[in-house]
């Protein structure tokens, strides 16, 4: 039973260690503009050169058009493909890609192993078992090898190496091994019937044991201890910028929206305005919040 | 002195006099006519007094020239206590909130992939200098913030010294050079923000420039004198930049406008720059540099604007004829105090809008940095010139005859309205309508674009105040690294043969102030004249096409 409790654990450490981090950027004080251009948001033919509404004279007098479904289909190509990497280092690319192609094939994994868990024995359920061999494999595969690309990368090539940390090595020693275990217990269970099992003992509430006449094989074993623990610790490290990456790039560089009169952002200018002043901020950042500022800056030398 | 290849973050604080040395052949070759070694003037040292007097210890150049080496035990102390203090409002909501969120996602979550390093033009030209690398200077930052804060940004006295501090990346000795440098640092890098613009995590290195210059102006007190005491604070006591007052500033116009008419007015035009026009739509705002710089500029300015019958006017008020704002580059209370005061010139005239002349940085100050400083009713709206020139020329209001601009062109994007506003076309559609076609140009253009243009430009390498930082040894490390990448960009834009042919004047058009000034710098360093290479802004071009006059605007035309 421990180990479903582990399991349960282990996920509920992942969706609220995500969402407190999502939460913690969110309530961030609102900031001066970012913008940095092309934006999805503007009309589909500004974007492909970089224009904004700001080519336009009189630009506050005209109709802003706000293009939801660039938005949306730059922000998937940037989260399916990694598209700036692609552009900008394709070298980096195919490992960096693996890696993180074979987390969205495990995330996969994990949704087919659970309907698989629970389905009925049918069509469907051969539809849902080969699709997860199919997506297990590929996980197993691509991850171990973007791990070990990215480890190598960092480990031989100078310029990688000299600002790689302790913490970084490990980060991706954690992937490897959890990858790397994967495929161990996917050698002696070619059908993935581990995973299911996984699945029916958290849903059930039973202990995986209960799947195993009575001991669950070592191998399974340290396979959930590591899924469990970079599934806690992942939260909490830059391996978070699944989090991070909505911050920066919609409330960062695609947030030109302007400060209109009678607009949100004029009304989080007045809010701010009401909140109590730190003296030092008069002499540091810049929004309204801080109140206008005096003649109190350090005398330059 | 450490190999510029071999440096890492910690190195920072190494004891040597000079963390690395630069000589042209470490640089990155230049494409002809400079690919023979005498072409290049070389790499001017530094006086050794001024070394022995202030801060070399980073690259032998001095950006920060108020910035005294500290004498004393104490005084070594006392700076690295206050940097700190600094790196602590820095991570304060309560001091540093307009900028927490963007400042804490690239604090947190950038995982080296030097993605940005390939984007800088710095780093390229420097061929790949450590030193030089974006993450490089963020680096060292964010190990003293993992060495010395804790979670919350609070300050722990003498730092984390533990195993796990080692663990997540927080190895790093703090001492006076590694402050002194790493300040010296942040005025390496020219804010352009093209290493943002590729991190497939959007985060923002050059931030982090920004932010230790604030550090060091906000909290120390350093910043170049040419930014602050010479710049903004000058522009809120004279009204101006330049040091020009009320008085010459009138004066100067007076002189333009008889200058115009002199030379355009053919008879029968007489230009007035309207001044102090209560209620009129349009507040011109000039960078007052240009007044004394590039004053075609400015009497462009003004014989388009009243060919076209606008309603405008210029301000005589302090900030109202100068629409510099430095502290957009080291300092946010500067920035926001040249930024009210211009609001104020403008609300006190009863304007309908500002329209911002060729200045990239002013632009992005007026327009965006103080887009949030205050709220929207209390804003007069700002605008680029561009789209205003573009509907004019686009209109038919100026009758053009673009036979009269036949001789090569290049577009210079200037970051501050290019990639960080979106201003992209206005000036391109200007120039199809006012360049010869089917002569000069590329990409069927009849113009040269740079191979990476429009948002995917290249700084020219005088931003974030480069361009008029002239103290001590800084230009000579400016005009060699900085400038470097655009140079070849203007010889690949034009080509060798072109280049080399010296009976055709090439005009590099660069629209913003700061740009020019760094044009000229690179003409100057390089000797481009020797090419016959002529630089300037996009309205002298307008002005030089129109029929109406029987004198080229250009002065290296009306030579020939």
């Amino acid at each position: 039973m421990i180990l479903t409790l582990f399991c349960w654990v282990a996920l509920i450490c992942f969706i609220a260690f995500s969402v407190k981090k999502a939460m913690y950027f969110a309530k961030l004080p609102q900031h001066g503009r970012q913008d940095l251009y092309p934006i999805p948001l503007e009309t589909e033919e500004k974007f492909k050169y970089g224009g904004s509404y700001m080519e336009d004279d009189k630009w506050y007098e005209k109709e802003r058009h706000h293009n939801l479904k660039g938005e949306i289909l730059d922000m998937m190509v940037e989260m399916l493909f990694i598209k700036k990497l692609f552009v900008n280092q394709n070298s980096l690319w195919w490992l960096s890609y693996s890696l993180h192609l074979g987390m969205y094939a495990a995330i996969a994994w994990s949704v087919l192993v659970l309907v698989g868990a629970f389905v009925p024995v049918g069509a469907f359920a051969t539809v849902v078992n080969f699709l997860t061999i199919l997506a297990g494999i590929v996980a197993g595969v691509l991850m171990t090898v973007g791990a070990i690309g990215l480890l190598c990368k960092r480990l031989f090539v100078k310029e990688f190496k000299a600002y790689t940390t302790p913490q970084e090595y490990f980060n991706l020693c954690a992937l490897l091994a959890t990858s790397a275990m994967g495929l161990v217990n996917w050698l002696g269970d070619m059908q993935f019937e581990f995973g299911r099992n996984i699945a029916r003992a958290m849903f059930t509430f039973k202990p995986l044991a209960d799947f195993y006449d009575g001991s669950v094989p070592i191998q399974l074993t340290v396979f959930i201890l590591l899924l469990g623990f970079i599934s806690i610790y992942i939260p909490l490290t830059k391996m978070s910028h699944y989090v991070g990456k909505y911050f920066t790039f919609h409330k960062v560089i695609w947030d030109n929206e302007p400060n209109m009169p009678g607009s949100k952002i004029e009304a989080n200018i007045l809010a701010a305005a009401q909140k109590p002043k730190n003296p030092d901020a008069k002499k540091w950042s810049s929004p309204w919040e801080n109140g206008p500022v005096e003649e109190e800056m350090p005398v330059q030398k | 002195m450490i190999n510029g290849k071999d440096l890492r973050p910690r190195d920072m604080g190494n004891m040597s006099e000079q963390l690395i040395e630069l000589t042209v052949a470490d640089l990155k070759p230049l494409p002809a006519p400079f690919d023979k070694p005498e072409m290049e003037p070389g790499v001017k040292p530094g006086k050794p007094d001024w070394n022995e007097k202030f801060n070399s210890e980073l690259d032998g150049f001095i950006a920060i020239d108020t910035f005294e080496r500290p004498k004393t035990k104490e005084e070594e102390d006392e700076l690295v206590q206050k940097f700190l203090h600094g790196v602590e409002k820095m991570l304060s909501c309560d001091t540093n909130g307009g900028i927490m969120q963007v400042l804490n996602l690239t604090m947190e979550y950038c995982a080296k992939c030097n993605t940005c390093s390939n984007a800088c033009h710095i780093f390229e030209a420097s061929n790949r200098n450590e030193l030089y690398r974006p993450t490089y200077r963020a680096e060292v930052l964010r190990m003293i913030v993992k060495k010395y804060f804790d979670k919350n940004g609070k300050l722990i006295p003498g730092g984390k010294n533990d195993v796990i501090v080692k663990f997540v990346g927080g190895d790093i000795d703090l001492n006076w050079k590694t402050v002194a440098r790493l300040g010296e640092l942040s005025y390496r890098c020219n804010l352009c923000r093209r290493c943002a613009q590729t991190c497939p995590l959007a985060l923002d290195n050059g931030l982090i420039a920004r932010e230790i210059r604030k550090i060091f102006s906000q909290e120390l007190g350093y910043a170049p004198k040419p930014l602050h005491e010479k710049g903004t604070q000058l522009q809120l006591k004279t009204g101006s930049s330049t040091g020009m007052s009320k008085v010459p500033f009138l004066d100067t116009v007076e002189f333009l406008d008889e200058d115009a008419t002199d030379l355009f007015g053919e008879g029968t035009t007489e230009y007035k720059t309207p001044m102090d026009v209560e209620g009129a739509d349009i507040l011109l705002l000039h960078n007052a540099g240009e007044f004394n710089a590039w004053p075609e500029n400015p009497m462009a300015f003004t014989m388009l604007f009243q060919e076209a019958g606008l309603s405008w006017t210029l301000s005589s008020d302090i900030c109202g004829y100068d629409n510099v704002n430095y502290g957009l580059w080291y300092d946010d209370a500067q920035c926001k105090k040249v930024a009210i005061k211009q609001n104020e010139v403008a609300k006190k005239l009863g304007v309908k809008r500002i329209v911002i002349a060729e200045c990239g940085h002013a632009h992005k100050a007026a327009a965006i940095m103080a887009d949030r400083y205050y709220p929207g009713s209390d804003r007069v709206p700002v605008q680029s010139f561009l789209p205003l020139m573009r509907d004019l020329v686009k209109a038919g209001t100026y009758k053009i005859d673009p036979n009269r601009n036949d001789f090569p062109v290049v577009l210079h994007d200037p970051c501050n309205y290019v990639r960080q506003m979106g201003i992209v076309k206005p000036q391109r559609d200007i120039l199809k309508m006012i360049m010869k076609p089917g002569h000069y140009g590329n990409m069927g253009l009849p113009y040269y674009e740079m191979k990476d243009h429009g948002v995917n430009n290249y700084c020219c390498g005088g931003g974030s105040g480069f361009a008029i930082m002239n103290s001590m040894s800084f230009p000579a490390w400016r005009d060699n690294v900085a400038h470097r990448k655009k140079l070849e960009q203007i010889l690949e834009a034009f080509g060798p043969e072109l280049m080399e042919n010296t009976d055709v004047p090439k005009y590099i058009c660069a629209p913003c102030s700061n740009c020019k000034g760094a044009m000229r710098s690179i003409i100057e360093h390089y000797q481009l004249d020797r090419f016959n290479v002529h630089y300037g802004g996009l309205v002298e071009l307008i002005v030089n096409a129109m029929t109406k006059y029987s004198t080229p605007f250009m002065e290296f035309l009306r030579d020939e």
